[in-house]
């Protein structure tokens, strides 16, 4: 439509017949007349507000495309004063039609439609008013003409960077991430709790000197029992239930070993003072399983034997160990026992982490928790493997691996440990 | 053991509460479980070790209690009234077999009235856990438990000839014994019999026939010492174990014996009545001299790496008996490091033999807590297990690859590692396994891995990427061999549903590529399509470590290609494959399974040869060009052939071929297949011209062609 008028008005102006398509566009008749009673009357109620509202733009776009087409002396301006009112009307025109551009294209149309090269607002004010003005009126015209122009410019340049702000915000906000979405989880798997805590022990005998080594799980009677002072019909056997092999008749019996300690012997025979090894394993026990028993557990012995290892070193190298592997917090307690292998032998005890020492049912309401035994070496084992047992001595312990890593994490039952449940083992990364 | 606080203090003066009390005898190794509140008391239940049968009774208890209280402990003493008929005229005793008895003691009380026992003693007896029985049983309980001596009472009319004979059990020889079993005995047994037959099991049970009752009259005390080792075996053997048995197998004290008979006699005739028939029937075979100990400052110094005063030394050694005297030149030197003791060894001590246990008994009862602590330097350089390296970078790969570490106990349904076993090997069984289930070293450690797989499943979780490193048992000659191995399952999804991607099966090629992955670390793994019977037939090979003659050759940088290093020879170090259908349905497995397992040591022995031939290859500073080629091959064609073929060229500038893309069906014909292969040009000197790029892939091309029958796809 407004193409259609613009066809329309330069064919008039060439013509000077301008005050024709002013009637025949403004006129009763004309076309925004038509729309108001055709369309805008007719239109249900919720067009009838936008049609309208074109409809007055129509109507300003008209009356600006007629008003500048003509000559000031056209349109009856002829002194300066006169000039400001009609940029004035200009401007109040332009300002509410740039405020009605809501979008790149809007601001595309209004942009042409003042700052067109040729039939924009403003060369045509060049064309029209400035180059046709009197001298008296031009300097004014010309002022009034550039001020216009600035305020112009910048209301488009303005609009169009609140445009592409707003244009920009709506696509990231479409865009925004859901934080609170999961990422891309990659499986990852864990080591066992027990591979874990015999790492942590193995760091801490590492790095006192301890060297690991590691030993058969089928062993002789001899390696296992007798060689660690423990003969036959001894009742330290009976605390020690073992599963024999079934061997060919004529072989040599063998047993699952019922401790890590007959690596003890194993070393020594091959090795002379100074001796410090831990031996990390598997054992094996004929216990009913239970939530503290099971048949097969882990062990990490601990054997140092010297020249000059006293009760003393023993005591200190125990006490490190139960710091480094509980806290610092850990209090340790030595308390007297029995192993044939050891002499003085004792049972390791830390303090109640659950209770601090008051007194709870872990720890039977005695203030100590029961972590392992050990001991001097018993004199009668270095006869076993020709070792002075005038000139050496020595100390060795026995770590139950489970056991620890029950109460370090408080596990109540050990048969979680070789169910191998991925929701116990994810427990533990 | 459970004492009677109240009955201690007969004994000694106790200076702290039950309480402290178990906390200072726990210090000193008399373990106690707990305190509890018995009608007759407070009880302490002690948990002994088995060196200490001198514990068992309260007067073995009251006497640590006086060493560690230093107080002091009443000596045993007991008026007994006999008439003046001698005991020896009465009876006789004769021990045919010295080696299984040491001493056997018989006391003969006349007239006695059995009755019911007084509340007193019921209390007792019932507080410690021993139902009474009447007054004459009850009476050599309640010595037993006070002075740690079993004893026995037979009903003397009824005993044969009215004497004892004490032997090795006949063959076939049987016996009722007092909890109305009938036992069927072994010559190893020592039993006490009469003139006739045997009345007894020595040192574990009496029989039924002599039992007292409400009718006897006339009694038998025995008190007698029964050697250790004979007790524990027999009483093994027979499966019973008793109060007495368990006194006589850690050693009971021989000189209690007949003390012990005078306190029972001395009770049984204050509560049964009667006379007591003069002196004791004592045949002593076993008596000897008391061992003779020595304990210098010096040993207890290098042992103990503390000193222990001397006036502790003796009160602690006197009040438990070791009559400890100074020897040494300069004994008016108070503690001298030259000091020595001449001990004796008490008779209810028998553990303590040596130096060591001397000082072990000083230590315990100084205070282990009053020792110093003290680290000692390393005189040697620690290290690790030798293949440790190897094993960490392992684990850390497999756990990456998302596999969960698992520890199971390898004894295993024997039928079940059956179907896992290779050929050829003889698997370890186990004599005496507590279940079936558990009767046999698995001699793989698939079938520990197919339970875990089906214990997950089971309980809901779908999705399983599992590994252990353990061993593998069997009998190579008849001896047990251990092999170390590692172990792979999975089953599931490879990869989730989730918003950013979909859902995908752990299929083949997941397991394929995880394993050459960890085959990398080692040199590389080669695959071979044997299969083994576990395995599905047709998604199965063979792993084999290509280790040996390790070298680099050339800039290659991608090890697929085989040109980092140069295989000698490849070694079968396992088997991966998904598990055959057959196998899945007797674990009751209802989803695709897939397993793995290899050798660790020989996996172990490739990472330390890789690592030590790897060197830093310079990165070219040319652009790496890519071609693809589509080729239609014929069913059976491997990607192997593909390879090898390309390689065959001697194309120099090649640094990779990898297979990108495979299809059946559409367009291309029955009986063959479409593969999209992408070759990887570089060279470490110039950057390739379009021409000599165009050469090779015609090279690339008319190889295909001419060795494998390919056609090149143009669409």
């Amino acid at each position: 439509m407004k193409s259609t008028f613009l066809a329309d008005l330069k064919r008039a102006t060439e013509w000077g017949q301008w005050e024709r398509v002013r009637d025949n566009w403004l006129g009763p008749a004309g076309i925004p007349a038509r729309i108001a009673t055709n369309w805008v009357q007719k239109a249900p109620q919720n067009l009838r507000h936008l049609l309208s509202r074109e409809r007055e733009g129509l109507i300003s776009f008209i009356n600006i495309r007629l008003q500048t087409s003509q000559t000031l002396e056209q349109l009856g301006v002829n002194h300066p004063d006169q000039v400001p009112g009609r940029f004035g009307d200009l401007r109040k025109i332009f300002d509410s039609e740039i405020q009605q551009c809501i979008d790149e294209v809007d601001l595309g149309i209004d942009k042409t439609a003042w700052l067109g090269r040729r039939s924009g607002v403003l060369a045509q004010i060049t064309e029209n008013w400035l180059k046709t003005s009197s001298p008296e009126l031009k300097r004014v015209t010309g002022q009034e003409l550039n001020s216009l122009r600035a305020h112009v410019e910048a209301a488009i340049e303005e609009r169009q960077q609140s445009i592409t702000a707003a244009a920009e915000g709506a696509a990231l906000a479409r865009e925004r991430v859901d934080l609170s979405l999961p990422g891309v989880i990659r499986p990852i798997g864990s080591r066992h709790l027990v591979r874990q805590t015999f790492e942590e022990i193995e760091r801490i005998f590492l790095s006192l000197g301890f060297t690991v080594v590691e030993g058969p799980e089928i062993e002789t009677p001899y390696y296992n029992f007798e060689a660690l002072n423990i003969p036959e019909h001894h009742p330290a056997r009976d605390t020690m239930d073992t599963f024999y092999l079934d061997l060919p008749p004529g072989s040599e019996p063998h047993l699952l070993r019922t401790h890590t300690s007959p690596m003890q012997v194993h070393t020594m025979e091959k090795q002379q003072p100074p001796v410090r090894i831990i031996v990390p394993g598997k054992v094996y026990r004929r216990d009913n399983p239970d939530a503290t028993h099971s048949y097969m557990f882990h062990q990490v012995e601990g054997l140092a034997v010297d020249t000059d290892i006293t009760f003393c070193e023993f005591k200190g190298t125990v006490e490190y160990f139960v710091r480094e592997f509980l806290g610092s917090a850990a209090k340790t307690r030595l308390r007297p026992s029995y192993f044939p292998f050891t002499e003085p032998s004792v049972e390791v005890d830390a303090n109640c982490f659950v209770c601090m020492g008051k007194g709870c049912r872990l720890c039977k309401f005695s203030g100590w928790i029961e972590l392992f035994g050990a001991g001097m070496v018993d004199p009668a084992v270095y006869g076993f493997v020709n070792y002075d047992s005038a000139g050496v001595s020595g100390y060795a312990f026995g770590l139950g691996v489970d056991r620890l890593s029950q109460l370090k994490y408080g596990i109540d039952d050990v048969q979680l440990f070789f169910q191998n449940d991925v929701r116990f083992l994810r427990q533990f990364p | 053991m459970k004492i009677l606080y109240d009955w201690l203090k007969e004994f000694v003066a106790i200076p702290f509460s039950p309480e402290e009390l178990r906390e200072r005898l726990s210090l000193v190794g008399i373990a106690v479980e707990g305190v509890s509140e018995t009608s007759a008391g407070p009880l302490l239940d002690l948990d002994l070790t088995i060196n200490r049968p001198d514990c068992l009774s309260h007067y073995g208890v009251a006497r640590e209690v006086a060493a560690l209280a230093r107080s002091e402990l009443r000596p045993l003493s007991v008026k007994l009234a006999e008439v003046s008929e001698s005991a020896a005229r009465a009876t006789r005793v004769e021990i045919e077999c010295p080696d299984l008895c040491g001493r056997f003691t018989a006391r003969v009380l006349r007239g006695v009235k059995a009755q019911p026992s007084p509340d007193w003693l019921r209390q007792r007896l019932e507080a410690l856990g021993q139902a009474s029985i009447n007054n004459v049983v009850d009476a050599t309980n309640y010595v037993m438990l006070e002075l740690g001596h079993p004893m026995h009472a037979f009903d003397m009319d009824r005993l044969a000839e009215r004497r004892i004979v004490v032997r090795r059990a006949r063959a076939g020889e049987k016996v009722r014994t007092l909890d109305g079993v009938e036992r069927t005995l072994f010559p190893d047994v020592c039993v006490i019999a009469d003139a006739a037959r045997c009345v007894g099991i020595g040192g574990i049970m009496g029989g039924a026939e002599t039992e007292i009752g409400f009718s006897t009259r006339n009694v038998l005390l025995e008190s007698a010492w029964f050697d250790p080792v004979s007790i524990r075996r027999s009483s093994k053997t027979l499966g019973l174990r008793t109060e007495a048995s368990t006194r006589f197998e850690r050693g009971a004290d021989p000189e209690m014996a007949e003390v012990a008979s005078r306190h029972c006699a001395a009770l049984i005739h204050e509560l049964a009545g009667g006379e007591v028939l003069a002196g004791v029937v004592d045949v002593y075979p076993a008596r000897r001299e008391p061992l003779a100990l020595e304990l210098s400052r010096k040993e207890l110094l290098r042992v103990m790496g503390a000193n222990v005063p001397d006036g502790e030394i003796e009160a602690i050694l006197g009040a438990l008996g070791f009559a400890p005297r100074r020897t040494d030149q300069g004994r008016d030197t108070p503690d001298s490091p030259l000091a020595r003791w001449q001990c004796r060894q008490p008779s209810w001590r028998q553990d303590v033999a040596r130096e060591a246990d001397l000082i072990e008994e000083v230590a315990r009862h100084y205070g282990l807590d009053k020792f110093p602590s003290r680290l000692h330097p390393s005189k040697q350089p620690a290290a690790r297990l030798p293949y440790a390296l190897a094993e960490d970078r392992l684990r850390e790969r497999l756990i990456g690859l998302g596999y969960h570490e698992i520890v199971s106990i390898p004894l295993v349904n024997e039928e079940e590692d059956a179907l896992f076993r290779p050929a050829g090997v003889t698997p370890a069984r186990v004599t005496n396994p507590l279940a079936e289930d558990a009767s046999l070293l698995r001699s793989t450690g698939l079938v520990s891995m197919a339970h875990a797989l089906a214990w997950n499943l089971n309980r809901g979780q779908r999705s399983l990427r599992l590994f252990e490193i353990g061993r593998a048992y069997r009998l190579q000659n008849g001896a047990p061999e251990e092999t170390r191995i590692v172990t792979i399952g999975a089953t599931g999804l490879a990869r989730q549903q989730g918003v950013a991607e979909s859902a995908r099966d752990y299929g083949f090629a997941d397991l394929k590529g995880d394993l050459d992955q960890i085959g990398a670390l080692a040199g590389r793994f080669d695959w071979n399509p044997e299969t083994h019977s576990w395995q599905h037939p047709s998604r199965s090979g063979k792993i084999l470590l290509a280790s040996a003659g390790l070298r680099r050759v050339g800039g290659s940088q991608d090890p697929e290609l085989g040109r980092w290093f140069v295989t000698v020879g490849n070694t079968v170090i396992g088997a991966a494959g998904q598990l055959a259908t057959r196998v899945a349905e007797r674990f009751k497995l209802r989803q695709d399974i897939y397993l793995a397992e290899f050798g660790l040591d020989p996996f172990c022995n490739g990472f330390g040869l890789a690592r030590s031939g790897r060197k830093y290859q310079p990165i070219s500073r040319f652009p790496a060009v890519e071609r693809d080629f589509s080729v239609i091959l014929n069913d059976g064609t491997s990607f192997a052939a593909v390879r090898e073929a390309i390689a065959a060229l001697g194309i120099a500038e090649i640094i990779s071929v990898e297979a990108v893309d495979l299809f059946r069906g559409r367009n291309i014909p029955p009986g063959n297949f479409s593969l999209l292969v992408r070759v990887t040009f570089q060279s470490p000197e110039v950057t390739l011209t379009e021409g000599q790029l165009s050469d090779f892939s015609s090279r690339i091309i008319s190889a295909l062609e001419q060795k494998l029958g390919a056609t090149l796809r143009t669409t």
